[in-house]
Parts: structure tokens; sequence; C-alpha cells
């Protein structure tokens, strides 16, 4: 036992010297993006750059307070986050730094005008639900109606504590006022929503009958119907896919996507997107992998794996993806920067506790 | 056993001082981050922050929650722990694996296993047409915890029930007492403090726990903490979270030590302790297999079997074997020295709280318990600011993540060594010193054997849960670092069960071999013992 213990002990000094060789030309990436679905896209990235990348994966909170604590210190180069509103924080925090016009003119829409990050995928907001317990036509045409929607209560999800939900109510806070922002929060709880943490559990819920309707993200239904972003990339669809889809169909609930009508704010898009960390110690190399990001291969990857809607033009959605151009119209207009402030956000689902 | 013989007797020796020190480090540099961060905000906005109703319902959303689920572990360990150690059930080594095994299963793998179950579209109502309500809320939590938990209790009640001097319980008997009468007024007291330790880690447990609850929404002080950090971009307010949560787990701690107070354990006479005689269970043997079948059916079986079906369309098209080794690689070379280092540094603080009984010697042990119940998150953040203002060229290496996961789990290390030394007579080692030996050779040569079951259950607890780590390792591992408790979580995050499958998998199934070898290695020793004996 002795010897066991001082054993594991020589083993932690061995390899935390052989940790310790940290290479001075490596790409250092802070992902919000999830490993599984970005892991691909970075390996294509090393193959084709032939530079070594390294990327640590966490959500965009806990990679900001990272950023933030390690301040001028940090290894990394750039910050890949999933929400909008992270980029914002970063922005004010004076994370990141200015992108050259190579990087910004690629996007066809929402580049902010600080030019501190790209945005590299589009999403929206939709409401799902269960279309064998509700019909689609009773649901109403504008998100601002849906509190009074009595008999979806205690029968809808939200997710107060995930950030597209807070960036879809900055947004509202932006565009209708704090009042009315407070107002439809708080005839929202009257119909006792089940808050739960992440979409995910939320849209699970839903296919198991829990809840009938969700705010969600458009991808998370996409994803739950036409398994999305599984195994490897390899540019095609996978028929295997699609009889295991039949397969598992029985075991879910029928979970179908209602959008709100044109330009309202049930339907907002909001962007995933990366910058070039202000500490990094080598810039253009970051560039170029943001110039990746915004590439035909990897948008298409997107497209195909992630069911996000590309950034740059003429890349194709899948068929089941309801098209780009109609996707836009059905958004309201909205400058993404002004996602910035959220701490008014937070201070408000605290006040109706939903936080 | 004054303080200030405890002060002079940690001035010169060295292998106590040090680790005592680095203990009392581990946990203060978190604590004083903590404070740094939430007096960054104005006192009126603190107490806007923590003063209010939501405080409330979360304290007894926590409270609650910790209550029940020792009320569960205690009914489901006791029996089994019983079982394992009294009776002569055939197949008490496997059964006493079942009984572990469930530490190996990461607490939201059985959260969404429990939730993938139940439910009219869950796997229930799919194979056998049973539909039970969907879990969630409290029953949902109070379930997935028990079932999670309960080997702390069960892992230290047999070590207590095995340590326990049969001849104690003979004299009772001769003394006219019952069978039932020797357990309660014999037995039972002398499990106090394996009961103690085993509880207090399975309450620390609940009240950080933030996979479980957050899945069966249920809110608890973790589960807002949680999402200030992981959802929010709010530091101070997480840090005022964090504190109430540490001086809810101050009372626990002090309840905890209150209740330990002037327990002497060991055996006074010569010679060592024999074995106990089994229990001739009989017919009962039938009622006994139903108990431990059923809870390992639950809390084993159950994950295992779904995450297994999970894996049936993964493994059609191909299990990513690199991907695979290369993950259990990471998650073995953090895991594997911080589980030595953890019993390492908690055997002086177990030793000097057994051995040395005093106000200053409670008091460190305590504060070890503190640093598993500062919020992952809160330590990685203070372990950044610290590393890089003070050793910059340790940031973001292995040696740091094994040095955190060992600062952070050594309390799971503490409770069984501390059990062990209850029951190891001090006089031995007295009698070693007297002989010549040094202080330490004593401890090695005397101590330290009657300790081996103790140590290893500590390092196996360790092991266990650094394997499912997972914001120490999001944090402070080095950039690229994927353990298996990693890409299952990002798997599963994204509702790709299939690719989460196999991770999962691996990391049952390795614990579950690595626990069986403690465990064997266990039974050699005692075979040893045996023929000593």
């Amino acid at each position: 036992m002795l010897r066991f213990l001082c054993l594991s002990l020589v083993l932690v000094l061995v390899v935390s010297m052989v940790g310790c060789g940290g290479e001075k030309d490596e790409l250092v990436i802070y992902s919000g993006r999830s490993k599984a679905l970005v892991d691909s896209l970075v390996s294509m990235y090393q193959e084709k750059a032939d530079v070594s990348v390294k990327v640590k994966y966490g959500s965009d909170a806990q990679l900001l307070a990272a950023l933030q604590e390690e301040s001028d210190q940090s290894p990394a180069d750039v910050f890949w986050a999933n929400t909008t509103g992270a980029l914002g924080n970063a922005v004010n925090n004076d994370l990141l730094a200015q992108l050259p016009d190579s990087v910004t003119s690629r996007p066809a829409r929402f580049v902010p005008s600080n030019q501190r990050w790209t945005p590299v995928t589009t999403r929206f907001r939709v409401l799902a639900y269960n279309s064998e317990a509700v019909n689609s036509e009773d649901l109403p045409e504008s998100v601002a109606d849906l509190p009074y929607h009595d008999d979806l209560e205690g029968r809808i999800g939200w997710t107060p504590s995930y950030s597209s939900f807070q960036d879809f109510v900055t947004a509202m806070r932006v565009t209708a006022g704090m009042d009315s922002t407070e107002k439809w929060l708080r005839e929202m709880t009257e119909l006792s929503p089940k808050s739960y943490t992440s979409n995910t559990p939320m849209i699970r819920a839903l296919a198991a009958g829990e809840i009938d309707a969700a705010l969600t993200n458009h991808y998370y239904v996409l994803r739950l119907k036409h398994g999305g972003a599984e195994g490897e990339y390899e540019g095609h669809e996978d028929e295997e896919e699609h009889e295991e889809e039949e397969k598992a169909a029985p075991a879910s609930a029928p979970v179908d996507t209602y959008r709100f009508q044109n330009g309202d704010l049930g339907n907002l898009a909001l962007v995933t997107g990366a910058g070039v960390l202000q500490t990094s110690n080598q810039s253009a190399e970051a560039q170029r992998f943001l110039q990746f990001l915004l590439s035909e291969q990897a948008q298409s990857y997107a497209a195909n794996r992630v069911n996000e809607y590309p950034m740059v033009s003429g890349t194709e959605v899948p068929d089941y993806m309801v098209p780009v151009d109609r996707a836009l119209t059905l958004s309201p207009e909205f400058e993404l920067e002004r996602l910035q402030e959220m701490d008014p956000t937070l201070d408000l689902l605290r006040e109706i506790g939903a936080l | 056993m004054t303080v200030a013989r405890a002060v002079r007797t940690m001035r010169v020796r060295w292998y106590v001082t040090l680790p005592v020190g680095i203990v009392l480090a581990g946990v203060l540099v978190p604590l004083g981050y903590l404070f740094v961060r939430a007096f960054e905000a104005d006192l009126q906005t603190l107490s806007d922050l923590v003063v209010r109703w939501q405080t409330l319902r979360l304290l007894g959303n926590t409270v609650g929650l910790a209550v029940g689920v020792l009320a569960g572990t205690t009914v489901l360990a006791f029996p089994l722990a019983w079982l394992t150690t009294r009776t002569n059930l055939p197949g008490r080594g496997v059964l006493t694996l079942m009984g572990v095994l469930p530490l190996a299963v990461p607490g939201y793998v059985m959260a969404y296993v429990l939730l993938a179950t139940t439910g009219q579209y869950g796997t229930l109502a799919q194979t056998i047409g049973v539909v039970l309500p969907r879990l969630s809320g409290y029953d949902g939590a109070l379930i997935a915890l028990s079932l999670g938990t309960y080997p702390y209790l069960f892992l230290n009640l047999r070590t207590a029930l095995l340590g326990v001097d049969p001849a104690l319980e003979e004299s009772a008997r001769t003394l006219g007492y019952s069978r039932w009468q020797v357990f309660w007024n014999v037995v039972l007291p002398q499990l106090r403090p394996g009961y103690l330790a085993g509880s207090l880690l399975v309450g620390l447990h609940v009240l950080g726990d933030f996979g479980v609850v957050s899945l069966m929404r249920f809110k608890t002080f973790s589960y807002a903490l949680y999402l200030q950090y992981a959802a929010s971009y709010d530091r101070i307010y997480a840090a005022c979270l964090a504190l109430m949560l540490l001086a809810l787990t101050g009372v626990v701690l002090f309840l905890e030590a209150s209740l330990l107070r002037g327990l002497l354990l060991h055996r006074t006479g010569s010679g060592t302790a024999r074995r106990a005689v089994p229990l001739e269970l009989g017919a009962w043997r039938w009622a006994g297999y139903a108990f431990a079948g059923g809870l390992a059916l639950a809390s084993v079986g159950l994950p295992m079997g779904t995450v297994g079906y999970w894996m049936s369309d993964t493994v059609a098209t191909g299990l990513p074997w690199g991907s695979l080794a290369s993950s259990l690689w990471a998650s073995v070379s953090a895991s594997a020295p911080a589980a030595g280092l953890a019993a390492l540094l908690a055997t002086p603080i177990a030793y000097l709280g057994v051995r040395y009984h005093s106000g200053a010697t409670q008091t460190i042990e305590r504060i070890a318990y503190l640093g598993y119940a500062t919020p992952p998150l809160a330590f990685a953040l203070a372990l950044i600011v610290f590393t890089l203002g003070a050793v910059p060229a340790v940031y973001q290496t292995l040696g740091l993540l094994v040095a955190a996961y060992a600062l952070h789990f050594m309390a799971e290390a503490i409770g069984p060594i501390r059990s062990a030394l209850y029951q190891a007579p001090p006089n031995l080692e007295e009698a070693a010193r007297s002989l010549g030996r040094s202080r330490l050779g004593a401890f090695a040569s005397a101590t330290f054997p009657l300790m081996r079951r103790g140590l290893l259950v500590s390092v196996a607890f360790v092991f266990l849960s650094a394997m499912k780590e997972l914001p120490l390792t999001l944090l402070l591992a080095p950039v690229g670092f994927g353990t298996l408790a990693l890409n299952t979580w990002s798997y599963a995050e994204e509702a790709m069960f299939g690719e989460a499958a196999p991770y999962a998998l691996t990391i049952m199934f390795f614990s579950a071999c690595f626990v069986g070898l403690l465990l064997m290695r266990e039974q050699a020793a005692t075979a040893r013992e045996k023929e000593v004996g």
C-alpha cells in the first residue's frame, strides 16, 4: 500500500513535467461550443492547415470567468462562443481584439460595427410543441400573446437560466421596453412554466410528454427529429440514420416546430461567433482559423451536422430546414450588438423569481 | 492532549506539518477568493441578493433533500453492510462490489437514465407496459441521489463492522444480553464514527450536487450557484451563494463533530481481534438476496443496461476506439495519482484528529471537509488566480489538476482512515516506540497495517470521484485534455446519448475493475490476518 502511494506520487511528478511543455506555435481555442458539435471541425482544420490546435471546452460563462481571472496571462488565442450575449460581454470586458476586413467581410450579415468578433452561424428562436396535444392553429401569432394561452398552463417549458433565452429577453427589453418585458415575464409565470437548465433536457421532456410546448432554438427540434450531428462528417446523409430515426420514433411524443408571424420577436435570429483575444501572441494564425470557420466547408458542416444556418451566402441547407431567406424574414430586424447589457435582464429574471 | 502539545508535535514533525499546511492552504485560498469577489459589491447590493425569499426557499429545499437522502441511504446501506459482513450469505464478494459500483455512475447519467425509464414514453412503458409518472422535483432528486451515494455509507459501515472486536459481543452475550440487545448496545455504538463519516459524505455530496438536481429541476443552493457560474455572468452573486453554501456546510460539520466527541473504540487487551462468527441466515437467505439483488439492479443494472442500450446504435457504426483509449488514459493519469495523494494527505489529518484529539486538531479536520464543500467552480477559479499569481509555470498542467482533485476530494479519504484509526490501539505504537522505532517507523510498522482496509476504501472513493469529475477538469486541465467524463457530458449535453454511451460505459467498467482489484487485495489481506491469527 505504502509502495502504491509512493509510486503514484512519483507518477504525478513525472507526468506533470511532461504536461508542462506548452508548445509555442500551437493555437489555443477556448470554445463555448460543445466538443460533441465541433470536434470534427477542429480536426478538419488541423489536417488542412497543418497546425496544432488545442481546445478547452466549457460553457460560455465559465470560459469568460476563466478568461477574466487569467487576465493578461491567458494562453488562449481564440474565444469561440455559443451565444451573442457572451460575445457582447467579452467586448464589454475588453477581451477581444479588432478583426481585419479579410475576416469580417465574409459573413453576409450580423457583423458588429466594432468588428471585435465575427458571426459564424445563425439560429432562430422557435416554439416547439407536441403536435398531438396542441393544435398549431390555436397558437398565438406573436410570442407577446403567449401568456394568454391559458390551456398551456403547467404544460409549457422555458430555460430562464440559459443564454439564448436571456438573449431573447434582452432583445424584448431593448425593443419593447423594461415595463412590458416585466409584464410579459410575470404573466408567463402565471402559466407556471417548468424551468429547465438547458434546452436538451427540455426537449427530452417534450418528447417524453412531460410538457407540450417549449420556448427553444430551432435546431433542438431538428436534431431530435433528424439525428443531426452524429459521427464523422462525410459530406452526405447517412442512410442508416434514417432507419434509426424510424426505429426510435414511437418512443417519443410527436414534436414539431411552430413559428410566430413574420418579424415577431419569438422568431428572433441569434448568432454564434468567434473573436481573437487581445492576449493572443499569434493573431494572424487565429484569424486564419476564423476564416476557416467562415469557409464553405465549415459552413456546410454547420448546416448539415449541427442544423444551424450558414453565415456566408451560397451554402445549402438540408431539405428539412426552412430556407435561409424565409427564416430571416420571420425574424425581426434587430441589431445584435444591442445584446451586450445582460445585467438588467438578469435582475429582471431574479425579480420575478425565475432565476 | 493539549493544544500546546499538538502545536509542538506539528512543529517537529514535518510529515504532519506539511500535509496540514497544504490542506489549510487548499481550503483558505478559495475562501479568500470568494470573500474578495463577494465584497466587490457594495453592501446594499449584497443584502438585496442575500436577504430575499428565494434564499429561504433554497435553504429549505437543500436541507429537506439532504435529510431525505440521508434517510434513504441509511435504509439502503445498513442492511447491505450487515449482510456482507456478518452473515454467511454466499456471494458476499460480488454483493460488496455491487455496493460500491454506483459510485462509478456519474450523477447526471443516473438522472438521465431515471428520466428515460419512467414516464409514458419511458423504457418501462415500452418494455413491460408499466407507466410510472416521469420522475422530477424532490422525488426524482431523492431517488437518484440515494441510489448514487449510498455506497459512501455502505463502505464506511462495512469497514466499521469488520473492525468491531467480536470479543466484546461475546462478553455481552455471556452476560445474558440477547442478540438484538447486543446489536443495539454493543455493535451500534461502535458503528457511530463510520456512520457519521459516511453520512457526512452523503450530506456534503447532496449539498454540492448539481448534475442530478438540475435535471430533476429541484432548486437547491448548488443548483442556483451553478446557474450563476454556468449560465449567467455574475461572479458576485455566485460568490455570495457559495459563501452561504459554505456556512451551511459549516453547521453540518459542527453537528457531526459534536456527535463524535469522546469516542474510544479500540481494543485495550493484548492480541489482535478475530473476525466475528458469521450468522447462519437459513431461509432468510432469500430475503437477503432479494434486497441486495433489487438494490444492485436499480443502482447498477439499470444505468448500465440503459447506457448499453443507447450504445447499440453506435456499435453498428463503429466505436471510437482511439478517442476512448486516449480519454481513458487522460482520466486515469489524473485520477490515480490524485487518489494516492489524497490518501497521503488525509492520513496525518485523520491521525491527528484521532490520537491528539483537541480543539485545534478537530478544527484542522473540519477545515479539510470544508474543501469538499467548496463549490468546484469557485475552487477552480480561485486556483486560476492563485497559480497565475504565485507559480504561473504550473497553470494548466496535469500536476495542478491532480493537486486540485486531491485537495477537493480529500474529505472522502478522511472518514475511512479515521474509522480504521479509532479501532487501532495506540499502545501497539507505543510498544514499537519503546522497542526503539522512530515515530514514523512505529506508525509504519504498528498502526499502518491496521489502517490498510481504511486506506483502500479511501483510495477507491477518491479515484471514483475523480473519474467522474467535471468542473475542475473543465477549468484546470491542460488545454486539449479530454477525460472520459468530459466526453460523456459533452455528448449527453447535446442529447447525443448514443455517442456519450461508450465513454460512460468505459468509466463504469474501468471503475468496476479498479474497485474489484482493491477488494481482492483486501480479501488477500484478510486471509493473511487469519493465518497469522
